[in-house]
């Protein structure tokens, strides 16, 4: 099932006087439960097509089509609704709020949501993710690791259809790299989430099922395997 | 260093240029109440200068007596073997047909302007009433023309023969003063030796710039007073500055290490931040000064009325700006920068080269440093209690304003404890009420507890003087209120229709006494005679009134001693009553002996006690009419309270006195009148304090809104990730608006705590030693509620422009700002 789609996708930024061509007609597709990683050269356009795949941003031209509905079309209501219900977010910096505890930080989205449980469904998160026993923890006593594993906790509180991933495993050692990376692919493996994810590292582009090499704004060439 | 300046403190200030601007506004508007004031104050003092000179020429000395200068005293003291001119003057206010009521001086025309003939008396009128009179004038019927007209700049006035005067005006036998001029070639001193020693024991002679002087003196603790208010908003500025500087540090720490490691000293470093407050001091000031000048205009004639009503009469002189000022508002501006910026500046030379500490390990410390901070509250409330103790210096309240000053410093230093322990406790209930937002209000307050806290120290500071003066003034009201209800018991007081102001009482014709009697349904007249005397060289109000009547009517409350037994003991001996600000200000308590001058004799008479009195601050000696005319057999009466029967109509009553004294200049007023004109003059005096808050409250929320500004930009990869995370825009605005009314319900409760230890120092310290009065403490509780809802409603306002900052960051642009 295609979840996915990028039709022809360009985007500009323009800096003063400046026209920055991020993305230039880039076309992609990912399904359901599976995981799309983009490789390229740092400032290739990896982040900008994150965040117009995950309904950040907007192309200048072409489609975005989630569901194969359209991100153009949405108002700010159906955008928020779609951000909290359907699609989660992993950073390269974790971007965890730094007075909150690792359960807090997972609730979060819930709460947002106003969503009822909350503690409940982010407890069962933080021990999927394996950190049982650190909810009460801040971030600043928990390791990189441990940080990106609650960032993915909270990524994945809403059983979100599509994961992103912008370079997760960026500012990590190779080994909590590794185990974020596994926890990634079983979110695509056990709940079925479309994970994008974008990075210069090899360990992370070999968990891929489908390798997207991008140069200068542009998809270079699909690899899949399958 | 000017790379350095350049790159370090204007660039970032020209990028965040509406913080920059709030920030000196607030600065401006501190600096433009302290010089309003003082160019208001001065003004309103200024002129006291009498301005006949122009007429008579300078005046060497002048000789006065209580309730006149027995006119024989001219001719005595011309057989004095002296070359010395004696003139004699008077004057009243008296209204003129077409003009209303003028100045009216009495003196001795020199022979040319006598000559001057034109059918009637001549009159020397200046340019500005000269327009609007015709030829030939009438002064309660006595034809006077205009002889010549005089300049003399804003003042208005006319300028008749004494004997004219004495005529018209009914007013034989005494002059208000006599005039020496001391011919060249004759000796000051001699002069002054020889005339003293001619006259009697009651009578002063003195050079008449010593009245100008006994005002300016006079005026020393309601200035002093407002002048303290004025530094208010300035207070408030410096936590303001203190704030900026504070955020500048911490946002270019890194920058400031970096620097460091490249080899700046950490001198260079602390001149750079005091350099950048300096500016702000300076810049303010300069726009200070403009607003200052404009604000002085508004205040001048509020302060004149209050002087006018409640000290004595004077003309405002002429707003002038001077170099005084002009340095004294870069000073203040200056100075306030300076030492809010010490602090911060200081911090950021602590910074060592190449540091790369996060913002999170920095709150940490700040959370280390809430004991220590608070423990020094302690030992400053302490101190704070300490000062409240001793007396005045000289007058003044020196000791209360520093119990002031220690009081804020120790809230100021207990709210970042405040502001964290009252945080934690409402976490629950927060979540509760305002759903995530609250959550992440709280916590993001907590995230920045040291910036937060200040804020809450300067809103704070903010409301409690506010408040406090709120306190001070209800109750001060509310005892007003009280004693006008025990003072004011006739039903009709009856006065000059002549328009006075505080200290000057003009007479009533002795022939409406008669009059008065013969009208039916009066039970008694309480006739009282008013007039200014000199006590130990200040100023004070001599009362003489039928101490019977009053004791029948009245209700004096005395400080201590039985009401009707001390009436009593009034009549037929040299005993008198004084009021409490009179005691306090020359330290006479019951049975001491005061040495009163009345007319030609010095008296000496027994305090028999010390009332309760709100009227007037410098104070009144009441003896008993008996008393009087054993001294002063002719001394015409001021006022007249005038007791109706039981069951008389009085309105009836009034009309039939009107009707009989119709001939005379003297306005009959009910009870109401009186008591709303009181109230009336206390609101007034009032008016201004109010504005001055009004100014402090303004600048605190300027500060609000700058920090919460400066909350927003400092944490948008927050409200960006927020975005990410689900939120809504409008989730975001909440959060912002949720913090807003945080800062501004710590900031209550620290300012409500705070506002009442004012209140209870501006009552019982500040007040009672400038002014000597015991006003009653009386909490205003509904109208202090209702401002301090309306304070808390407006920080939340502050917090809108905030709040749509933060709801229109792009999430994409900050999320990966580091
Ligand atoms: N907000 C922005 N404004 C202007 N240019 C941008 C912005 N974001 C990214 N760019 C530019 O767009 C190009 C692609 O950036 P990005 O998508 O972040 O690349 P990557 O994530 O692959 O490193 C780069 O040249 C970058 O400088
Ligand atoms: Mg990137």
């Amino acid at each position: 099932m295609i979840r996915l789609e990028l039709r022809n996708v360009s985007r500009t930024y323009h800096l003063d006087e400046q026209r920055i061509p991020a993305l230039s007609e880039v076309s992609l597709v990912a399904e359901a439960g599976t995981v799309t990683v983009l490789v390229g050269r740092s400032g290739c356009g990896k982040s900008t097509l994150l965040n117009l795949a995950g309904a950040m941003d907007f192309p200048d031209s072409g489609d975005v089509l989630i569901d194969g509905q359209s991100t153009t079309g949405l108002n700010e209501r159906q955008l928020t609704e779609l951000r909290r219900n359907r699609i989660g977010f992993v950073f390269q910096s974790f971007q965890l709020l730094p007075t909150m505890t690792a359960l807090e930080n997972v609730e979060l989205p819930l709460l947002l949501a106003r969503k009822p449980n909350t503690e409940k469904i982010a407890r069962e998160r933080l021990r999927w993710v394996g950190l049982e026993g650190r909810e009460r923890s801040l971030p600043h006593q928990l390791s990189g690791g441990q940080m990106q594993r609650v960032a993915v906790a909270r990524a994945l509180v809403q059983q979100p259809d599509i994961l992103i991933a912008d370079e997760p495993t960026g500012n990590l050692d190779t080994a909590s790299g590794g185990d974020v990376l596994q926890l990634l692919q079983r979110a695509a493996r056990e709940l079925g989430a479309t994970l994008l994810m974008a990075t210069h590292s090899a360990e992370a582009a070999a968990i891929a099922d489908v390798r997207v090499y991008m140069r200068d704004g542009s998809v270079e060439s699909i690899q899949r395997n399958l | 260093m000017s790379v350095l300046f350049r790159t370090l403190i204007l660039r970032p200030l020209r990028n965040d240029l509406l913080r920059s601007l709030l920030t000196l506004l607030a600065v401006a508007l501190g600096v433009a109440v302290v010089i309003a004031i003082d160019l208001a104050g001065d003004a309103a003092a200024g002129s006291f200068q009498s301005s006949l000179t122009t007429v008579v020429g300078k005046v060497d000395l002048e000789i006065t007596a209580t309730g006149g200068v027995d006119e024989r005293w001219i001719g005595k003291l011309a057989a004095l073997p002296i070359i010395v001119r004696f003139a004699p003057g008077m004057q009243a206010e008296v209204k003129i047909e077409g003009v209303g009521f003028v100045t009216v001086y009495g003196i001795d025309l020199l022979g040319a302007e006598q000559a001057r003939g034109c059918g009637a008396s001549p009159a020397l009128v200046t340019k500005g009433i000269s327009a609007r009179l015709a030829n030939r004038f009438f002064i309660n019927g006595y034809p006077f023309c205009k002889a010549k007209t005089i300049e003399s700049g804003e003042a208005n006035f006319a300028v008749i023969d004494i004997a004219d005067f004495q005529q018209a005006l009914g007013r034989f036998g005494k002059l208000d003063r006599i005039d020496v001029f001391v011919e060249p070639g004759e000796g000051f001193e001699n002069v002054q030796r020889q005339v003293t020693a001619a006259l009697p024991a009651g009578y002063r002679i003195a050079r008449p710039g010593a009245r100008s002087d006994e005002n300016q003196k006079m005026l020393r603790s309601f200035r002093w007073n407002l002048r303290i208010l004025s530094y208010i908003s300035l207070v408030v500025g410096a936590f303001l500055i203190y704030n900026t500087i504070s955020i500048s540090v911490v946002r270019r720490r890194a920058e400031i290490g970096i620097l460091r490691a490249l080899g700046a000293t950490r001198q260079a470093v602390l001149s750079l931040f005091l350099l950048e407050a300096s500016m702000f001091g300076l810049a303010g000031a300069a726009l200070g000064l403009l607003i200052g000048r404009v604000l002085a205009v508004t205040m001048v004639g509020l302060i004149s009325q209050t002087v006018h009503a409640l000290y004595t009469s004077s003309t405002p002189a002429p707003i002038h700006l001077g170099l005084l000022d002009i340095t004294l508002a870069f000073a203040a501006g200056l100075a306030t920068a300076l030492l809010s910026a010490w602090g911060p500046a200081r911090e950021a030379t602590r910074v060592v080269p190449m540091e790369a500490m996060g913002r999170g390990s920095r709150e940490v410390r700040v959370r280390l440093r809430l004991w220590k901070n608070l423990a020094i509250a302690a030992v400053l409330a302490v101190a704070a209690w300490a000062a409240s103790l001793p007396g005045p210096v000289d007058g003044r309240p020196i000791f209360g304003y520093l119990s002031t000053v220690l009081s804020i410093a120790a809230a100021a230093m207990s709210a970042p404890a405040l502001v964290a322990g009252v945080n934690g406790l409402l976490r629950a209930p927060l979540l509760k009420l305002f759903g995530v937002e609250g959550l992440l209000a709280s916590r993001g307050l907590s995230a920045s507890l040291g910036r937060t806290s200040v804020m809450v120290a300067a809103l704070a500071t903010a409301i409690a003087m506010t408040s406090s003066v709120g306190i001070m003034v209800g109750s001060f009201r509310e005892t007003l209120l009280l004693w006008l209800d025990g003072q004011l018991r006739a039903d009709l007081y009856i006065r000059s229709a002549e328009p006075s102001s505080a200290g000057e009482f003009p007479p009533i014709p002795t022939a409406v006494i008669p009059r008065l009697r013969s009208v039916p349904g009066i039970a008694d007249l309480d006739i009282f005679t008013a007039f200014e005397f000199h006590y130990q060289g200040q100023r004070a109000t001599l009362g003489a009134g039928d101490l019977d009547v009053q004791r029948r009517h009245a209700r004096l409350r005395f400080l201590s001693g039985d009401h009707d037994a001390i009436l009593r003991s009034l009549s037929h001996h040299d005993r008198a009553i004084v009021s409490e600000p009179f005691s306090e200000k020359h330290h006479v308590h019951p049975g001491d002996s005061i040495a009163v001058d009345l007319g030609e004799h010095r008296v000496a008479l027994t305090v028999a006690g010390i009332y309760y009195d709100y009227s007037n601050e410098q104070g009144y000696v009441i003896i008993d009419r008996t008393t009087l005319l054993k001294y002063l057999p002719d001394q015409p009466p001021t006022n007249i309270a005038v007791y109706l029967k039981q069951g008389v109509d009085k309105d009836a009553v009034r009309r039939e006195i009107e009707e009989r004294t119709r001939q005379f200049p003297i306005s009959v007023a009910p009870n109401q009148t009186l008591r709303q004109a009181a109230v009336e003059i206390f609101d007034r005096t009032f008016a201004v304090t109010w504005a001055l808050e009004g100014v402090a409250i303004f600048v605190a929320m300027l500060g609000a809104a700058n920090c919460l500004l400066a909350l927003v930009l400092d944490r948008r990869r927050e409200f960006g990730m927020l975005r990410y995370l689900g939120a809504a825009t409008s989730q975001i605005r909440r959060l912002i608006l949720v913090e807003a009314g945080l800062i501004g319900f710590f900031a209550l409760l620290l300012g409500a705590a705070l506002g009442l230890v004012l209140s209870r120092l501006l009552i019982f310290v500040i007040n009672k030693q400038s002014f000597g009065w015991t006003i009653q403490f009386h909490l205003p509780v509904a109208a202090l509620g209702g401002a301090m809802l309306l304070i808390w409603a407006v920080t939340v306002l502050a917090g809108l422009y905030p709040a749509r900052v933060a709801a229109r960051l792009k999430p994409i642009e900050v999320i990966h700002e580091e």
